[in-house]
């Protein structure tokens, strides 16, 4: 878990007395985290449910979510770092600056509440979403909330999670991770990995054109990326595999129609507290897995010669 | 009239807060019902089919097998220098194990959602 303190989203439904949300709107994105998991179930050391538990929104504007919260803390936007580094010296008792803090929308006051609240409940959990980890400061602003739950841990039992978007980008991470050691943008053309974002991340290495053919598996980039990167994507042989013909398909050289997971595909998926659940899904579809077609395209490339000589012999064992 | 399917505990992956505890109702080639899951979900789940709707495969705009689509797949990616494998957040773990297999083999680079 890379140094994150953090538990299982059944541990926060039967222990969390004080739930953060932090640059997220979970009212719209994930619609049942507070029912399910985290504000109205009563748990077991939580027995009296939604009045057993506090909730604090920390967000830009006052989003649907707000409804849902005890306190809402409006930060102005782009000020997030800052608001976590005031919170941090507050958790440790040190000075701050009031004309600094009131550059951040709020007043010593509400952080320095905020903080009495943190270190006085009896387990603690921030859920950070895009609204932090994607706006100015972008990692440094997930490390800064990371190393504030950490912190909190010589007054109480703290805990951080990210609330993760879409589908199986969960399950990316812990793949990527325990098979290459790294969590995304890895680059294996040496043979063994080597990590750098910015350098080995997609829109990097799309803008710059530094790759010459991709293959593209759920996901839609052709809609999501900017406008060099698609540019590159319709110039260098591209493949996807989609259950639709997609943008990105529509620029491509190959596409290959799959069920659609979870729909039609079974396997397994990374719930965000990567715990791993099995799909169980209700119609058969009439084309392949990805896993199939992936697997498919793998055996076919073993059958060439390999590109690192020294590994053909290798290869041919393993297959 | 098709038969009824009734799977419990179903998963649903469309957000991040992947609930497990969905009854869904299939009827032939589509769900019609989705207990528990919220309005993303239950829009998620009817809005996929398993009907034939798209063609097997594609190769250069053209319908074309699957078995020719693998072969010409794996003679671009082959081909490349620098191949890049990207996505891997609506497909399976044994889908993404498989991924990260071929971009070892072919020496590319792998990346996700997350680098974004
Ligand atoms: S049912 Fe709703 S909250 Fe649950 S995983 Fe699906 S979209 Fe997310």
């Amino acid at each position: 878990m890379g140094g994150k303190v953090t538990c299982t989203l059944g541990e926060v439904k039967n222990r969390a007395d004080f739930i953060i949300y932090w640059g997220g709107n979970p009212a719209e994105c994930h619609p049942r985290h507070f029912t399910k998991y985290t504000l109205t179930q009563k748990g077991k050391f939580v027995p009296t449910g939604r009045k057993g538990r506090t909730m604090v929104l920390v967000d830009i504007r006052e989003t649907p979510s707000a409804k849902a919260a005890d306190v809402f803390l409006q930060v102005r936007p782009g000020k997030d770092f800052e608001m976590v580094a005031a919170l941090r010296a507050l958790v440790k008792g040190q000075p701050v600056d009031p004309a600094l803090v009131a550059e951040t929308g709020l007043t010593v006051e509400q952080l320095q509440d905020f903080v009495n609240q943190m270190k006085s409940c009896k387990f603690g959990v921030l859920f950070f979403g895009m609204g932090l980890s994607m706006t100015r400061g972008k990692h440094m602003n997930s490390a800064s909330v990371l190393a504030l739950a950490a912190e909190l841990n010589a007054f109480t039992k703290f805990v951080a999670m990210p609330m993760r978007g879409h589908g199986n980008v969960t399950g990316a991470d812990v793949i990527l991770r325990y098979t290459t050691g790294y969590p995304f943008g890895i680059n294996l053309c040496r043979g063994y990995p080597r990590f750098n974002p910015g350098e080995f991340s997609t829109v990097d290495l799309l803008v710059r054109g530094d790759n010459d053919a991709s293959l593209i598996l759920g996901a839609d980039p052709g809609a999501t990326m900017p406008q060099p990167a698609i540019e590159h994507l319709a110039r260098t042989p591209t493949i996807v595999l989609d259950p639709k013909v997609t943008h990105t398909s529509k620029i491509s050289r190959v596409h290959i129609t799959t069920a659609a997971t979870g729909v039609s595909a079974p396997g397994t998926v990374y719930r965000m507290d990567e715990v791993p659940l099995p799909l169980r899904p209700a119609l058969k579809s009439p084309y392949p897995t990805d896993e199939e077609v992936m697997r498919r395209i793998r055996e076919a490339v073993m059958k060439k010669p390999a590109w690192l000589p020294a590994a053909n012999g290798r290869l041919a064992a393993r297959a | 009239m098709p038969e009824l399917k009734i799977v419990k505990n179903a998963t649903c992956t469309f957000c991040g807060c992947v609930c497990d505890d969905i009854e869904l109702h299939a009827e032939g080639e589509r769900v019609v019902e989705t207990k528990r899951a919220c309005s993303l979900g239950e829009s998620w789940f009817k809005h996929h089919t398993a009907e034939r709707l798209y063609p097997d495969a594609l190769i250069d705009g053209k319908p074309a097998t699957v078995d020719d689509a693998v072969e010409v797949a794996a003679e671009y990616l082959y081909r490349a220098h620098m191949p890049l494998v990207y996505g891997l957040s609506n497909t399976t773990c044994e889908a993404q194990r498989e991924a990260v297999f071929l971009a070892e083999l072919i020496g590319g680079v792998i990346d996700s959602h997350t680098s974004l």
